[in-house]
């Protein structure tokens, strides 16, 4: 049986690169009408404490908790984007920081709701409920060959990659439907965008939100995939770390990011063995990849070159 | 207490100040954000730290000492990270923006490497020197960090606005292209920019030594947030507007902790700036950007 080598630390790196994976599309959904956000880790912990403190705290099953985070986060996203259209570029980015920084401080403070420094602890984390709502029902995870971590990490691992593609899977619908083409339009040049018709204020605000959502989607996912939050897993680095995945891979293409969030989760992972040098050398790829190609990896031109050769492989 | 309040207030407000400086001259010049001010800022407080520690070679030595290091750090950064970005048609603008993120990175861990991650005493020799100025009680470091300060924003203020390199550099910050056709040296005018910015940077850092008697790997973190937040509310590349919101920044942070909650203290710098872009986005001394003709 294959399954019986499956390694519970791959797959929880690879539960991480999805988490990762959807975060990097909610800057590319918010870049992709040119405005730069550093708030998204923010709009994470939103969605990762509403989650953690509904399930924990008032038992609400866990698909609603992270339903209601992920809305939580969105919602704050149109607050926190209308005033920010006045904004633009490095003001935007640094206000939206500040957001992410005064949020951490509140939620480091607000000691009787949130743990302070401390966090929160024993969250439900899905795989162990499903085992244990199998277990109820005379399920055993050795009938497929599989320990129960092997089981558990596996289940969480499934439901991220579900929830990764469809998320993707939407966007990139979204990006070839008139809402991706108004993104495109207002990116490119915001005031002929807005002379030829189109609703700028909507189409940002909406974008913005679009990316909290998504990032509150992705903290409550993460809240129940590690059991454990803490205001220390929203830090400024957690909201570089989201930017780069979208600039490294590539922001012009929903597959930039995609492939960013992967590549720089699986790059400090693989070096582990050379562990005191590995951020060094993230740091030097960083410098190194703008100079050489500051589009990102993954741009418009790469991807028709793939298309053409793929078509040209079949024909 | 309150004129203590009041001096400490000064104080830590006069080393934002330099901080907040560094990055306004570099913005002012390539209207790019150095987010690797920060850990070239924590670097000269450690060469400072080493160089007193080590050697017990007097203070001025240690400022010397900073200010060759970082200055030489910020040489490489121009040269290494910042020039070949701009030489690439097309590059935009997000590139040298993760491209100072990722030294800033580097730097951070080979910080770590090289210090680990704990505190560091960073002694001063007259640390417990004090006297009274009528009521008041006023460290002999506090004095003489005001005085440091002073001295390094006047020295700048007075260079930018009457010697020819002054001159040359705000031609530079008003318009690249413009100053190149007029003949002035622009790339290096830029290495000067990066390279002076990095060096202030060298001297804040221990300055922060001095204040707050330790430092570690993740001071160039925290106090670049909040030179970055100054440099917003001050508005973005002016000179004057960084020195105001260092001083208002670190008279708030005192206030608030002396009189309200410490737990917030390093949230005051983003409220105050989220306050202000909305009220004014151009930043308190910052003007208007022209409209773009079409």
């Amino acid at each position: 049986m294959p399954l019986e080598g499956l390694n519970p630390y791959h797959l929880q790196v690879g539960s991480f690169v999805l988490i990762n994976v959807i975060l990097g599309v909610s800057i590319f959904v918010t870049l992709s009408t040119g405005q730069l956000s550093l708030g998204n880790a923010g709009f994470m912990s939103i969605g990762a404490y509403a989650a953690a403190l509904l399930s924990t705290q008032h038992q609400v099953p866990i698909p609603v908790g992270i339903l209601a985070g992920s809305l939580l986060a969105g919602v704050a996203g149109i607050l926190v984007g209308i005033p920010s259209l006045r904004l633009s570029g490095v003001y935007l980015a640094i206000a939206t920081l500040g957001f992410g920084e005064v949020l951490r401080a509140v939620l480091i403070n607000w000691e009787s709701l949130t743990g302070g420094a401390v966090g929160i602890a024993s969250i439900p984390q899905m795989g162990r409920v499903i085992l244990a709502w199998g277990r109820d029902r005379g399920f055993s995870p050795e009938s497929l060959g599989l320990q129960s971590n092997q089981f558990i990490s596996l289940s969480v691992f499934l439901i991220l990659l579900l929830c990764t593609i469809l998320t993707v899977a939407f966007f990139l619908r979204l990006s070839r439907s008139r809402v991706g083409r108004a993104y495109a339009a207002i990116r490119l040049d915001e005031r002929a965008a807005e002379a030829t018709g189109i609703p700028i204020t909507y189409f940002k605000v909406l974008a913005f939100s679009q990316g909290a959502l998504l990032s509150g989607f992705a903290g409550a996912l993460f809240a129940h995939s590690t059991s454990f939050v803490s205001p220390e897993d929203f830090t400024y680095h957690r909201a570089v770390e989201i930017l780069v995945f979208a600039v490294f891979g590539g922001s012009e293409h929903i597959l930039g990011p995609v492939f960013g969030a992967a590549f720089l989760t699986i790059v400090p992972e693989a070096l582990r063995s050379i562990s005191d040098y590995r951020y060094i050398i993230y740091g030097l790829l960083l410098v190194l990849m703008m100079v050489f190609r500051p589009q990102g990896v993954i741009d418009p031109p790469l991807i028709r070159r793939f298309r053409r050769s793929g078509r040209g492989a079949s024909a | 207490m309150f004129l203590e309040q009041l001096v400490n207030g000064i104080t830590l407000g006069s080393i934002y100040a330099i901080v907040a400086l560094g990055y306004t001259l570099v913005f002012g010049v390539l209207d790019i954000i150095n987010m690797a001010h920060g850990e070239i800022f924590m670097f000269g407080a450690f060469v400072g730290l080493l160089i007193v520690s080590k050697t017990g070679a007097p203070l001025p030595l240690a400022f010397l000492g900073a200010v060759v290091a970082t200055a030489a750090m910020g040489l490489l950064l121009e040269r290494l990270a910042l020039r070949p970005l701009r030489d690439r048609p097309g590059a935009s603008h997000l590139a040298s923006l993760i491209s100072t993120i990722g030294v800033s990175i580097l730097l951070e861990n080979v910080a770590h490497k090289l210090f680990g991650a704990g505190n560091h005493l960073f002694e001063t020799p007259f640390a417990d020197i004090r006297f009274k100025i009528g009521p008041v009680t006023v460290y002999l470091v506090q004095a003489v960090i005001l005085l440091i300060s002073l001295l390094l924003m006047a020295g700048l203020a007075l260079w930018l606005s009457r010697s020819r390199a002054g001159k040359a550099l705000r031609a530079t910050a008003e318009n690249l292209e413009t100053a190149g056709l007029l003949g002035v040296d622009t790339n290096r005018m830029i290495t000067a920019t990066v390279v002076i910015a990095s060096a202030m940077g060298g001297v804040a850092g221990v300055l922060v030594g001095m204040a707050f008697n330790y430092i570690n790997n993740q001071i160039g973190l925290s106090m670049g947030l909040k030179g970055l937040a100054i440099i917003i509310f001050g508005g973005m590349g002016s000179v004057y507007g960084a020195m105001a919101g260092g001083l208002i920044l670190g008279l708030s942070e005192t206030f608030v902790v002396a009189y309200g909650s410490s737990g917030y203290r390093d949230a005051i710098a983003f409220v105050a700036i989220i306050v202000v872009l909305l009220i004014k986005p151009q930043g308190l001394f910052g003007q208007a950007p022209a409209e773009t003709g079409r």
